[in-house]
């Protein structure tokens, strides 16, 4: 990450800190929301919605409309199998033997039988598709606190945890590091690539929450929250009942 | 001595207690059928299939309870008018967006895996979608009077519940806490409602 990004986040980082509620019921919220940065996270979340809805989402249309489907499926593909190598590092930085062995089974079907990995033929044969970060690596390690929640400009909900994670694959990934001892640009464009491909995938999803929203910035806080917190019990081997024990009970008859 | 009764009154009830685990799963898989068949899948016009899901959704889930729940704090603080104009929206609105995100089904199957006990005669129905990558979906029913109820739908670690709860507790927040504004707000959504793919 560079100078001006770092300097300018540390500066919204001092202004943009939320206070801490006084009343009771209002702390208990602003805890569990675990996102003391709110005031910040909201700027850099309106700044995303504008460049989805002046930059991006046009440009998904049109791609979507010049673009076959199938020809997109391939690319996304052909993406998705060069990720298998980064997966593969967390994996067994995860001590995960069970997802490192699909993942090398997936790989390996995908680049030799799959058309270097235009073809998912791996899903075709039954071969599950773990994806292993080292967000959760850190969590599987032990970092059990995920630190606040974070909105990063374009990548979207993180938080402190998941961000050091993003900065370790993307320094760690064996495929990168090939390409960019070719040539730097073929780096940078993988992985404005899989950001593309990424943002393609999610944005229905964005959108239809947004329209179905009263406080879009709210609804995706909590989803990315309760859905990251799941996948890392998984992995730690917790139950998801407990994930879901929160307090649902109610008088009957209460009018 | 309390102990070794109930273990024995424990091993009278274990069969029944095992059938009683199936209905829930029976409950979901009829709902989930039938929503398929009569609704989703059915050759009929939408504003049909928007009026038949609003039926079934309305009888299978506890509305009322949910919409109490997701007010959370905000529940108590509120008037039986402003309660009853946020019940209406909430449920006039979570009918359209469900019946709008259903529709964008393309015939995957559901797998039920099990089922949990929870307090209060509560219920976790386990179920995966076959989709791509496929998604685990936990149905969580209350039983009252032989009936069941969903009181929330766990998509993948996200309850809906939840969800909705702070989304809400995040709008009341900015808007002096005033449920009757949310209620506003909801019907305005409701009223402006397109499905997905209509839009301009």
């Amino acid at each position: 990450m560079n100078k001006t990004i770092v300097g300018l986040l540390s500066f919204f980082f001092l202004i943009g800190c939320a206070v801490r509620p006084t009343d009771p019921d209002e702390l208990r919220i602003y805890e569990q929301n675990n996102d003391p940065m709110e005031p910040m996270n909201r700027s850099v979340f309106a700044f995303n919605q504008a460049a989805h809805k002046h930059v991006l989402s046009p440009t998904i249309k049109g791609y979507r409309a010049v673009v076959p489907d199938a020809i997109r499926t391939g690319i996304d593909n052909f993406l998705t199998n060069l990720k298998q190598p980064v997966y593969l590092v967390n994996a067994l930085l995860q001590w995960d033997w069970k997802a490192a062995g699909q993942i090398t089974g997936r790989f390996a079907t995908n680049t030799f039988v799959g058309f270097f990995g235009v073809f998912d033929t791996a899903t075709d044969a039954g071969i599950p598709a773990p994806k292993r970060d080292f967000g959760q690596t850190l969590a599987v390690w032990g970092v059990k606190n995920s630190g606040p929640y974070i909105v990063l400009p374009l990548l979207g909900p993180s938080t402190v945890r998941d961000t050091i994670g993003l900065g370790v694959d993307a320094f760690a990934d064996p495929v990168d590091w090939v390409l960019y001892s070719q040539n730097p640009w073929l780096s940078y464009g993988r992985t404005g690539a899989n950001g593309f491909v990424k943002y393609e995938n999610m944005h229905d999803l964005m959108e239809n929450m947004e329209k179905n929203s009263t406080d879009y910035y709210a609804t995706m806080r909590s989803m990315y929250q309760q859905n990251r917190q799941k996948e890392v019990s998984d992995l730690r081997g917790e139950t998801t009942e407990v994930q879901a024990e929160y307090d649902f009970d109610f008088p009957d008859d209460e009018e | 001595m309390k102990k070794v009764f109930a273990f024995i009154l424990g091993l009278f009830f274990m069969p029944a207690l095992a059938k009683a685990e199936n209905p829930a799963i029976e409950f979901v898989d009829n709902l989930a059928d039938k929503v398929i068949n009569t609704i989703l899948v059915a050759d009929v016009s939408r504003d049909e299939k928007l009026s038949r899901f609003r039926k079934e959704f309305t009888e299978a889930l506890d509305l009322k309870n949910i919409g109490q729940f997701v007010l959370g704090i905000y529940w108590r603080k509120a008037t039986l008018e402003e309660k009853d104009a946020f019940l209406n929206a909430f449920m006039d609105f979570t009918t359209k967006t469900w019946a709008d995100r259903f529709d964008m089904y393309q015939g995957q199957k559901i797998v039920f895996t099990g089922v949990r006990n929870a307090e209060r005669n509560q219920f976790y129905v386990d179920s995966t979608i076959q989709n791509n990558p496929p998604v685990e979906v936990i149905w969580r029913l209350k039983q009252k009077d032989n009936t069941y109820r969903i009181i929330d739908i766990i998509i993948e670690g996200v309850s809906m519940a939840m969800s909705y709860r702070n989304e809400y507790s995040a709008y009341l927040q900015n808007h002096g806490g005033s449920v009757q504004a949310l209620a506003d707000e909801l019907k305005q959504k409701s009223d402006n409602f397109k499905w997905s793919d209509q839009k301009e």
